[in-house]
């Protein structure tokens, strides 16, 4: 099943095994550089500075935090994917991927955290996503003397960024570049392959009653772009619309790209089969276990829908 | 009421209180919270009972007060067991307030400042349907008046909410199931200050209360302004209850159930029924938060159910002692 022309996914394995030994090599470099220049300097204070969150918070962390606690998903695989999956004292309900963050303790919810359940895991640093419903969180931990860091993750750049400031919080830049530019990487070939091809119109149904579709705030209209598609709904801002059936019959979409459980759904709905895409039996399925969310699997993201929106790319 | 009953209810607050600092998601043992309450032992101990548990006891506490007395007096005053804070628009004012907030996305902190508005926008609304109809002391035009200010925001929430995104929605539902678990001193602070004033002013109109309770004919008989009179208790309660949704969002069958348990326990006369409403409300939300925190660790209930959920119970013993 290789796809000629998209090459595959570099050293994305889901064990990460791959690239651990080359930079195992940069890492012993840098730090012997690290401890040669070091030996003229007074040991500093202990806590640094990372910049500012997207709660506009200082990120003030010990140099190098061995408790964390993800109450994110993409924050959990991340960590897992820059090999500081260990160092997790505690994770959400939702961090499910890679399967060893099964082994991590589940603390609820992500939004509105159980507080005194964070605390308890005793943690340096809490990483949560920039929510307003965070927000209370976010000083209840600061005043506990709890580093904290929240972070928006919708759209791909974000990710970038994401995974290479938690590079630098671990102490791994080495490693979180590798990530961060193995995914860039993919998804730049994915998009050069699919340039020239022609664009596939299509719209992904997310939700029926109400209808609610992906719009151009999702970083999944970003990677149907790469893929070769247009999401129908690119230009409203918004990351999950509400809209109608009867507008999304107006726009008239080449394909509907959908999860497996709604394929079925959308086949079978007499309202549906309004649409020409679904009459010629263009419902397309997603493998949405590589594009749940912005993460380490963007890359294979990009190659599984590119397959699906250009077969012939297969050839 | 017996001295007796008064000191039950006293202690059944101090030990609500107690449980309530001492029980949560992390298991210290009694000696270790008592400690912490004293901020001695384990930081982390002292930081969770006195940062984290302190002040949402306390905002439940004059939660259930605001509640309880504001229920009362309502009931009173509108010679209605079923009224409450909530029956009158305050609570849809109230939401209204919020929801546009959240989905306008103003900043969190300015929620509670919209649904104050909200609430009161709603209660002088209601007192104007009520007006025109040349009804102010009628309390039957009064709770109509209440009603369908109430619908009138429901609906408005709906067309709000209907186009609103998933995360905003998040919030408001959140806002809307009401919730203690964002105390902080100076909203206590603030709540207090309702809480104690228009409790104050309440129980000093305990008197045309009672007067009220006969009548309108009797009461005007026994002196009373019947119309003055009951749009100062029916303005005084709602700031109350809109102070308390402002401080905790919708905490509802607080003020519905409460009287109706003091009344219960002998409470005669309004001044007492103010009082031990006022006791009775802070002892249910109080343990309706300690429930709401450990009943399904690591998630939190909404608090706004929990209190229906115990106060329902309790309701239905009186009922059934009432027939």
């Amino acid at each position: 099943m290789a796809l000629a022309g998209i090459p595959r996914v570099h050293g994305l394995s889901p064990d990460w095994r791959v690239p651990v030994l080359a930079h195992t090599t940069a890492i012993s470099a840098f730090c012997l550089l690290a401890f040669a220049c070091s030996g003229t300097q007074k040991p500093q204070s202990t806590t640094r500075s990372f910049g500012i969150d997207d709660f506009s918070d200082t990120i003030r962390i010990q140099a190098r935090p061995t408790r964390i606690v993800s109450l994110t998903p993409h924050t959990t695989e991340i960590l897992f994917a820059l090999g500081a999956g260990n160092r997790l004292v505690g994770r959400d309900m939702y961090s499910h991927w890679p399967d060893s963050a099964a082994r991590v303790p589940n603390l609820g919810q992500g939004l509105r955290p159980n507080i005194e359940a964070v605390i308890a895991a005793k943690p340096d640093l809490v990483l949560l996503y920039a929510s307003q419903d965070n927000r209370v969180a976010t000083q209840q931990l600061r005043s506990a003397g709890i580093a904290t860091a929240a972070f928006k993750v919708d759209r791909i750049e974000q990710f970038d960024r994401l995974t290479r400031l938690l590079g630098r919080i671990i102490g791994d830049s080495a490693r979180a570049a590798l990530v961060a530019d193995t995914v860039k990487r993919t998804l730049d070939s994915v998009r050069a392959k699919t340039q020239s091809l022609p664009r596939v119109a299509v719209v992904l149904p997310t939700w029926d009653r109400p209808l609610i579709v992906i719009g151009g705030g999702s970083f999944m209209s970003q990677l149907v772009t790469i893929a070769g598609g247009h999401n129908i709904y690119d230009s409203i801002p918004a990351p999950s619309p509400a809209v109608t059936l009867e507008d999304v019959v107006r726009r008239n979409p080449d394909a509907v790209l959908v999860g497996p459980e709604r394929a079925a759904i959308i086949r079978g709905s007499p309202q549906w089969r309004t649409l020409p895409a679904v009459r010629r039996g263009r419902v397309l399925v997603i493998d949405t276990s590589v594009t749940l969310r912005p993460a380490v699997r963007l890359g294979e993201g990009a190659v599984s829908l590119a397959r699906l929106l250009h077969p012939e790319l297969a050839r | 009421m017996p001295t007796g009953r008064w000191l039950f209810l006293l202690f059944a607050l101090v030990l609500a209180v107690i449980a309530a600092l001492a029980i949560g998601t992390i298991g210290f043992g009694p000696r270790e919270s008592w400690n912490a309450m004293f901020g001695r032992g384990d930081a982390t101990a002292v930081f969770v009972v006195r940062q984290l548990r302190l002040p949402r006891t306390v905002l439940a506490l004059l939660l259930g007060a605001g509640l309880g007395i504001s229920g009362a007096a309502l009931q009173g005053v509108l010679r209605n067991p079923l009224a409450e804070p909530y029956l009158l628009g305050v609570s849809g004012g109230a939401a209204v307030g919020a929801v546009l907030a959240v989905t306008a996305g103003l900043a969190f902190a300015l929620v509670p400042l919209a649904a104050f508005a909200g609430a009161i926008a709603a209660v002088i609304l209601a007192l104007s349907v009520a007006h025109a109809t040349r009804g102010r002391g009628d309390p039957r035009i009064l709770v109509m008046a209440g009603v369908v200010v109430g619908a009138f925001a429901n609906a408005t929430i709906m067309i709000v909410m209907a186009n609103a995104d998933a995360s905003k929605i998040r919030g408001a539902v959140w806002w809307m199931m009401g919730s203690v678990a964002d105390a902080s001193w100076s909203q206590s602070a603030w709540l207090a200050a309702y809480v104690l004033a228009g409790g104050a002013m309440l129980v000093a109109l305990g008197r045309t209360l009672d007067a009220l309770a006969l009548g309108e004919d009797s009461a005007a008989g026994l002196g009373v302004d019947v119309d003055r009179a009951t749009r100062n208790i029916y303005l005084t309660s709602s700031l109350v209850a809109a102070a308390t949704v402002a401080a905790a969002g919708l905490v509802g069958f607080v003020g519905l159930v409460v009287p109706h348990i003091a009344r219960r326990l002998g409470a005669r006369g309004h001044r007492a029924l103010l009082l031990a409403s006022a006791l009775t409300g802070s002892v249910l939300v109080v343990l309706a938060d300690l429930v709401a925190r450990v009943a399904l660790p690591p998630a939190e209930l909404p608090l706004g159910a929990v209190t229906a959920v115990l106060g329902v119970p309790f309701f239905l013993v009186t009922l059934r002692r009432l027939i």
